[in-house]
């Protein structure tokens, strides 16, 4: 038997959904109510975008990549995967990199149309990780402590700032920007498919929505 | 009455039992279960040492990082398995956490003498294999490791290498090589007619057999003691047939006392002479009951394993 293709998705994955959304909780739990401060930044991060001051906008997600990136990845996630640490040095690395393109302005889009399509995509995504993705725990009637929350999650982290990104980032910074928050989407997205869950399909969907907009607002960048 | 022992033994299994006790006589040794109460077990890589049929696997169902209330949970199984009868309990470094958990259950459990703690050196948990069996034992609170193996043949020159020195210090008491899914068995087979190990590790289930054309016989010929792992195919058999809600066929029972699908697919799997051990993993006490009930008394025979895997193939 060829080794490489007797591999399954389900054999990187070591842990079952019970532990992994135990930790997702635990998160909800621990930190309680910082939940609201980083609901806060998020709100403020879109608010800013969207009155075309990107380089603050930019600068307001940044910590939180780095707290998540502590909090859970090193703390928690790399208990259960020795492949953890390697993400939280991604999201590190995404945290720096967003500190630097507010420090120089490296690819603002500084007078972002509010009638654009990939603006008004960005800002749909960034309202659904701001405010639709902490719902869906506690309405698919999970404990309120396992809403996956922008800068205490990874998903909703990586989803708002993907819809923050299209709205205030434009050309090759755009698209280096979205290659961590997206990676990780795609590794989620396909842990959750693996543990049985629907969340898997909305980030796949998410995904491809966010690769429209990147598509549409480098379209419009050349024009 | 407890429902589980209502049929416990049968007028036709007595008489099987008692013909299989006429047989046994006249079979060598090496080549006898060993039955001390409810419990099977064999002897392994050629010594007089016994192991329960019946071991533990820890890949995902023991990752449960540093959550108290999983780490709660886990211990109760690993206390059922042990007033089970349960010996040998695998882990990996590869299995994040999983090692801690067991540490964490020793701990609060003491370390019962049946324990036969297995281990695996891997080369992306880092350091050189000394020092990975070092920061294992600190993990597992044990002073020793009754086997550790090489996993998934990474390294095995090196790995193997190093084991050896470590075996022949008695730091450790066994060395072995791990594979699953069917993967490198030809390198297997090298490794299990060059070198001197004690026990391998691969995938053997009723659905998943080739190992019986080559490594199973090598095994008893060369008196290498054999983990079975991924003995419900990593849930999925077991899952699929209590799904489709498929019916235990009433034979099963009256050939070997299969009670559950646990007792049928396990029993397949321990029966084979060549097999020292298999090991379920569980997240739950009342499966690994389940699991440590099936190591016990009667055994299929082999005419009563080819029905089993027929019966298998035809669902």
């Amino acid at each position: 038997m060829n080794a490489w293709t007797s591999y399954r998705l389900q054999d990187f994955i070591p842990f079952t959904a019970e532990v992994y959304f135990r930790l997702l909780e635990r998160m909800g739990e621990t930190f309680w109510p910082l939940h609201l401060l980083t609901l806060g930044l998020g709100a403020a991060a879109l608010t800013l975008a969207l009155r075309h001051r990107p380089r603050l906008a930019c600068l307001l997600p940044a910590p939180l990549w780095a707290f998540v990136a502590v909090a859970f990845f090193f703390q928690r996630y790399a208990a259960l995967n020795w492949a953890g640490g390697y993400v939280g040095n991604a999201f590190i690395a995404q945290a720096v990199l967003l500190v630097v393109m507010a420090l120089t302005g490296w690819g603002m889009d500084k007078a972002p149309r509010s009638t654009s399509p990939p603006v008004i995509l960005g800002t749909a995504i960034a309202l659904f990780g701001l405010i639709v993705m902490p719902l869906i725990a506690p309405l698919s009637g999970d404990s309120w402590y396992q809403a996956e929350v922008f800068g205490l999650h990874a998903d909703p982290t990586a989803v708002t700032t993907l819809g923050l990104l299209l709205i205030m980032l434009r050309g090759f910074a755009l698209w280096i920007a979205a290659i961590i928050p997206t990676l990780w989407l795609v590794v989620s997205g396909l842990t959750l498919q693996v543990l049985g869950s629907t969340g898997a399909t909305v980030l796949f969907a998410i995904l491809a929505i966010v690769l429209i907009g990147l598509v549409w607002k480098s379209i419009e960048f050349k024009r | 009455m407890n429902p589980r022992i209502k049929h416990r033994i049968t007028r036709r299994q007595s008489l099987a039992l008692i013909g299989a006790t006429f047989a046994a006589m006249t079979l060598p040794t090496t080549s006898l279960f060993a039955n001390t109460g409810g419990m099977r077990y064999k002897t392994f890589a050629g010594t007089d040492k016994q192991l329960p049929v019946i071991g533990m696997g820890t890949w995902r169902t023991f990752n449960v990082g540093n959550d108290p209330e999983l780490l709660d949970a886990r211990t109760e199984v690993v206390k059922a398995f042990f007033e089970h009868g349960g010996g040998l309990i695998d882990s990996s470094p590869m299995y994040g956490s999983a090692p801690d958990v067991m540490g964490y259950a020793l701990q609060q459990l003491g370390t019962p003498e049946s324990l036969f703690s297995a281990e695996k050196v891997w080369s992306p948990a880092g350091g050189s294999a000394r020092e990975q069996v070092a920061e294992l034992k600190d993990r597992w609170t044990v002073d020793h490791f009754d086997l550790v193996q090489v996993h998934n043949l990474t390294d095995w020159r090196d790995h193997l290498a190093a084991l050896q020195e470590m075996k022949t210090e008695g730091v450790i008491r066994h060395v072995g090589i791990t594979t699953s899914h069917g993967r490198r068995h030809r390198e297997i087979e090298q490794i299990m007619t060059s070198e001197d190990i004690d026990f391998v590790q691969l995938t053997y289930n009723i659905t998943h057999r080739e190992v019986e054309n080559r490594l199973l016989p090598l095994a008893q010929e060369r008196g290498i003691g054999v983990i079975a792992n991924r003995p419900y195919d990593g849930g999925s058999l077991i899952k699929h047939l209590k799904r489709r809600d498929a019916p235990l066929p009433e034979w099963a029972n009256e050939e070997c006392g299969c009670t559950t699908w646990a007792d049928f697919l396990l029993k397949f799997i321990v029966s084979h002479p060549a097999i020292t051990c298999a090991i379920p993993a569980t997240t739950q006490v009342e499966h690994m009951r389940e699991n440590m009930r099936a190591g016990h008394s009667p055994m299929p025979s082999a005419d009563a394993r080819q029905r089993m895997a027929d019966y298998i193939e035809s669902l």
